[in-house]
């Protein structure tokens, strides 16, 4: 029998929870910055100062310090592997919350001195890469999601470097390329570091939470190399100015990602759990949207359409339909574990403690999930086709859906 | 009763909060060994390494053999190979999470 790890490897849970409180805060406040600006989303200028605000709201408030949390509480279990400095991980999510916040709100005040703001959320988000990366490097056994989180680390860093120059540009200009710089960070950011994130923790997570044996995941490195190769391909072919390289990037993307899915197909093919929880089956049928927009985008550049507000709601489409979807349906199921191993994991085999799912209200859930697909929908269609009421109900909507959402994850930790 | 059949038994109420089945049940215990001195030594798995219950189901093993009288030192030993399978599951455990 190979020994395992007789060792203690849980994150002090605290730490986790301070970075999933603060970004449930951003979600809600992000919603409500769109919906005060709904016009702007009809008239398809993605590209303004409040529409930043929100977005960064979103994706680093909300997204990125979430992605944190769940790394600080999924690797050291999920790498057999304790968290290299958890006081390093203190200061570093003080950091980032405070440079965030300041970041996102001078984005949508004060554009031209953002980058102070971006100055201290890049210290918060270096300090988190160095962590990981050293806390990864201790890893003994590698293995496929080790590359997958690997290489969405490295996206990261890539992503800041990019967002760093942009913040300068906006300030102090002297970077001529900008918008070839924004659609590399958008790449970098959007499919580079969170898809592969998503793609590295489903590999754990699906199998884990379907109860799920006898897979094989032999498409996993084909999936990573894919993707890898063709987000390479597809910002280079920004800079190149070179459509017919871009058409090869989308298409590299769409394999990989479609090599994933046969992989996460498979996994539950042999599940033994037939009755799926509603959050993580949220989760899964975000997978099915990702896949349905790399199938959108090549056909898109296939036909020739370029129409920039339609590629902009696509990217909005594939930000809330896949990122934040997965990260919605899996926050039901991370948070409930961070709780009551907080609160109940010592008085387990002492008295009856409740399940995870008595922590949680499954069928509130299916009513909050079933309305965020019909928000996102109606919110991009609304878009696409300029109807201002459209947009401005879908997204009074999507705020309302998600400040419930928010209050009915805080409830958790007053089970 | 024999000390081991107890400690079985004690195991019994140690449960895996996300699937609601007890450890026993779940087939996660390979194997309990007491020497003369009444230590305790407890191989088990996890459904699935990198459960983020890892911690806190082998502390509830603990805890619970823990709470037996004439228990020396308790030793949780968390191994990965041989791989837990639903095969080691009781039948029990298949019709609480509706395996058929």
């Amino acid at each position: 029998m190979m020994p395992g790890a007789n060792m203690k490897i849980d994150t002090n849970i605290k730490l986790p929870l301070a970075f999933i409180v603060y970004a449930l805060i951003a979600f809600a406040a992000a919603q409500l910055i769109f919906l005060l600006h709904h016009d702007l989303l009809v008239a398809g200028q993605m590209r303004m100062p409040d529409i930043w605000m929100g977005a960064h709201f979103l994706l680093l408030g909300f997204a990125l310090m979430v992605a944190m949390g769940a790394m600080y509480q999924l690797v050291p279990v999920a790498f057999l592997t304790p968290i290299w400095n958890q006081t390093f991980g203190f200061a570093q999510f003080y950091f980032t919350a405070i440079g965030i916040t300041g970041f996102a709100i001078l984005l949508g005040i004060k554009p031209d001195s953002a980058i102070y703001g971006g100055i201290i959320a890049v210290i918060g988000v270096m300090m988190f890469i160095i962590q990981m990366t050293i806390t990864i490097f201790k890893q003994e056994k590698k293995n496929k999601m080790t590359l997958f989180v690997a290489g969405a680390i490295i996206c990261l860093s890539l992503t800041i470097a990019a967002g760093f120059l942009l913040a300068w540009n906006i300030a102090l200009g002297g970077i001529a390329s900008h918008t070839k710089l924004v659609l590399s960070h958008i790449v970098l950011g959007v499919a580079g570091w969170f898809t592969l994130l998503i793609f590295g923790f489903s590999y754990k997570l699906v199998p884990m939470f379907s109860l799920s044996h006898g897979y094989s995941m032999k498409w996993a490195k084909a999936s990573f190399f894919s993707y890898i190769t063709g987000l390479i391909v597809l910002i280079s072919s920004f800079w190149l100015e070179n459509n017919t390289l871009q058409t090869i990037g989308w298409l590299l993307l769409l394999i990989g990602y479609g090599l994933f899915v046969l992989d996460i197909a498979d996994i539950l093919k042999k599940r033994f759990k037939k009755k799926l929880d509603k959050p993580f089956s949220f989760a899964l049928f975000a997978i099915w949207i990702g896949f349905s927009i790399h199938v959108l985008a090549v056909i898109f550049r296939l036909l020739g359409i370029h129409d920039p507000i339609i590629w902009s709601w696509l990217i909005f489409l594939y930000i809330m339909g896949w990122i934040i979807f997965s990260i919605l349906g899996y926050l039901y199921k991370i948070v409930p574990v961070l709780w009551w191993t907080y609160k109940y994991s010592d008085r387990v085999g002492k008295e009856r403690v409740p399940l995870l799912k008595d922590m949680i209200n499954e069928k509130l859930s299916l009513v909050l999930f079933s309305l965020f697909i019909i928000g996102v929908a109606g919110l991009a269609i609304g878009g696409i086709v300029h109807i201002e009421m459209a947009v401005f109900i879908f997204q009074s909507l999507l705020s309302l859906i998600s400040l419930v959402y928010t209050i009915s994850i805080i409830r958790v930790l007053f089970v | 009763m024999t000390l081991q059949t107890q400690i079985e038994a004690a195991l019994y109420e140690v449960i895996d909060p996300e699937l609601g089945v007890n450890i026993m049940d779940l087939g996660l215990i390979y194997g309990i060994q007491i020497d003369d001195d009444n230590n305790v030594t407890i191989t088990m798995t996890l459904t699935t390494p990198g459960c983020p219950m890892h911690d806190t189901i082998s502390n509830g093993v603990k805890y619970r053999v823990g709470q037996m009288d004439g228990i020396g030192e308790i030793d949780v030993n968390i191994v990965w190979e041989p791989a837990w399978s639903p095969a080691n599951m009781s039948d029990h455990a298949k019709d609480m999470l509706g395996i058929g």
